[in-house]
């Protein structure tokens, strides 16, 4: 362990703060399928993973820069999410609750496995391109992928949050995740409900993996760790609430950036690991969630 | 539920069960007498399969923890042995025993943070732990991070392994079935059918967990130390390795969770299911999940429960989902 200078601490909060808005983005789909579908989803994490993997592939087909194409690969996770829930999910959710958490868990491993089957286990980046060009704000820089993707993962929460807390189908998800029974009563089309916000949840999270993707470098095996990563951002933000789950991210963010300051970068996800257990096992409803 | 044991007209049933099971125990003792190398290694992976299922089947079957922990007891397990052997000259029991004993210190440790979390929120929270573990041992150099350990001593024939793992895998058996016949195994379901209730009729909930926790680690780790004699040499990587967990959750699911047969079935049906796909080895994991999902959805109770409702064996409800 040896103390990073001042310039090195700040420089370690801005991008902290920059990459835990990717960690929100990529978590809000989690935190949605929890709260709402009731499925603690351990596939999440591939999710995310198969957005990385979509706009790589853009990327190769097409040599555009991979944030034109986040939207497309967000897309093409939303349309494998409504299956998903629909084919897979629904039908073993009256086995209990644990049915269908292991199913999930079982999808993950089909997933992993067959990247690895169809693309290999080598791992993956994407150059991009002038967008890893740093900005200079005196003694301290980003590259403007950092900025381009906050901006993104705000916008995108910030939209996620109006049409959950304003729209009509926000006012069902929201009837729906209080109790899904007297949802129903009330005209409440509660299973295509399920299966809608699975996909919302599934094209927010890939969106969250292309972006991702630009930062970090990923291999088929790399969905332990974004499933992980989730579950801490839910946790710190609590379960069901958009805001929430922003702040989760950007604290998260904080604690790996300094980690990797102060410990070195191996010990950037195990720092995030750690302030999970820790903050789970102290104060499971969140830090403004209520208690479920 | 047939668990008591003491119900009139079971005790024949019962000691029926028991010459089949040292019957076949004997007969699995000869295995490396009459089949070659092929077969005892076979045997001791699926031996060593067992072990970790039995030990899951009773944490997340009989007690409602549903772990997805298993490899890093298998981890921890692996390095105490390779550890301790390594720097002292402790007989091989005694260092099988410490690949038992310290996963099982380190459940106790961690017993207090993780039972706060209930139902999901412990599958979440052990998954979270296993992998901390995991990457903590890729960067500790005092453990050899990422290259691991090398085991001083020589790695012995595959019948001797093979000998080796068949008492472990008996030993783990026995020692879940006499407690699944105790009056332990009715605290045990009482806190996985509701925790609340137990504890309102005075069952020590968190004592009854961490009692079936630490056994499940202290049976995992064993069957870890022996992959670390098998191997001759241990990497972070593969000793807490996620495919510890998926083998384990996938035998005991397809077998039958929270049935006395289902692990064993589970871990034969797999282990032909593997050999059957070696010319796969990248698919292998995808389609033992695939069946995984297949099971979960058609048969709940796992091959084993199917096989209690055939007709001949006119099981009522009650036993058919506890049995």
């Amino acid at each position: 362990m040896h103390l990073p200078d001042t310039v090195t601490l700040l420089q370690a909060a801005i991008s902290g703060l920059l990459i835990g808005g990717l960690f929100a983005l990529a978590a809000l789909g989690l935190s949605l399928v929890v709260g709402v579908v009731r499925i603690v989803n351990l596939m999440h994490g591939e999710l995310v993973l198969l957005g990385a993997y979509a706009a790589w592939g853009l990327v190769q087909a097409t040599g555009l820069n991979p944030l034109l194409l986040a939207p497309l690969a967000a897309l093409a996770v939303a349309l494998l999410g409504w299956p998903i829930e629909r084919y897979v999910l629904q039908p073993v959710a009256r086995h209990g609750e644990e049915a269908p958490l292991l199913t999930t868990f079982a999808l993950s491993v089909i997933v992993q496995n067959l990247l690895v089957f169809a693309l290999g286990a080598d791992t993956r980046a994407m150059d991009s391109g002038p967008l890893a060009r740093r900005l200079s704000l005196g003694s301290v820089s980003v590259p403007w992928v950092y900025l381009a993707g906050f901006a993104i993962a705000l916008l995108v929460c910030l939209a996620v949050h109006w049409l959950i807390a304003r729209s009509a189908f926000g006012r069902r998800i929201r009837a729906a995740a209080e109790n899904p029974l007297d949802a129903a009563v009330v005209g409440v089309p509660v299973r295509r409900l399920y299966a809608t916000t699975f996909m919302l949840a599934a094209g927010v999270a890939g969106l969250g993996g292309a972006l991702l993707g630009m930062v970090f470098a990923f291999t088929p095996a790399s969905g332990v760790e974004y499933l992980l990563t989730g579950f801490t951002v839910v946790v710190l933000g609590g379960l069901g609430s958009v805001i929430g789950t922003l702040v989760g991210g950007l604290a998260l963010g904080l604690v790996e950036s300094f980690a990797a300051a102060f410990l070195g970068d191996g010990y950037r996800l195990f720092a995030g690991l750690v302030a999970f257990l820790v903050f789970l096992a102290l104060r499971p409803q969140g830090l403004f969630g209520r208690r479920t | 539920m047939s668990g008591s044991g003491a119900r009139p007209g079971q005790g024949g049933a019962a000691r029926g069960a028991l010459i089949a099971l040292l019957a076949a125990v004997v007969l699995l003792a000869l295995v490396p007498y009459l089949f070659g190398t092929y077969w005892q290694q076979l045997g001791f992976r699926a031996l060593q399969l067992a072990t970790l299922a039995i030990a899951w089947n009773l944490l997340a079957g009989y007690t409602g923890q549903v772990s997805l922990g298993t490899g890093a007891f298998v981890g921890l397990g692996a390095y105490a042995f390779a550890l301790l052997g390594n720097h002292s000259a402790a007989p091989l029991p005694v260092l099988l025993l410490a690949g038992g004993a310290v996963p099982a210190v380190f459940a106790v440790l961690v017993s207090p943070g993780l039972f706060r979390l209930r139902g999901l929120y412990f599958t979440i929270g052990s998954l979270a732990l296993a992998e901390a573990l995991r990457i903590l041992m890729v960067n500790l150099s005092v453990f050899g991070g990422a290259s691991g350990i090398v085991l001083r001593a020589a790695t012995p024939p595959f019948y001797a392994l093979y000998w080796l793992a068949l008492p472990v895998m008996v030993l783990a058996l026995a020692l879940v079935l006499v407690l699944l016949h105790s009056p332990v195994s009715l605290s045990l379901r009482a806190v996985r059918d509701d925790e609340d209730v137990a504890r309102q009729m005075g069952v020590r909930s968190f004592r009854v967990k961490l009692g079936a926790f630490a056994l499940t680690a202290f049976i995992t780790g064993v069957a870890g130390a022996l992959q670390s004699l098998k191997l001759g040499a241990i990497e972070p990587y593969g000793a807490f390795g996620m495919s510890w967990t998926i083998d384990t959750v996938a035998i005991v699911i397809i077998g039958g969770i929270a049935t006395r047969g289902g692990p064993l079935l589970g871990t034969l049906l797999y282990v032909a299911l593997g050999e059957s796909l070696r010319g796969l080895p990248e698919l292998h994991n995808a389609i033992a999940a695939l069946v995984l999902l297949i099971v979960i959805r058609v048969a709940p109770q796992g091959l084993w429960g199917l096989l209690l409702r055939r007709p001949w064996r006119r099981a009522t409800a009650a036993e058919a989902s506890d049995a």
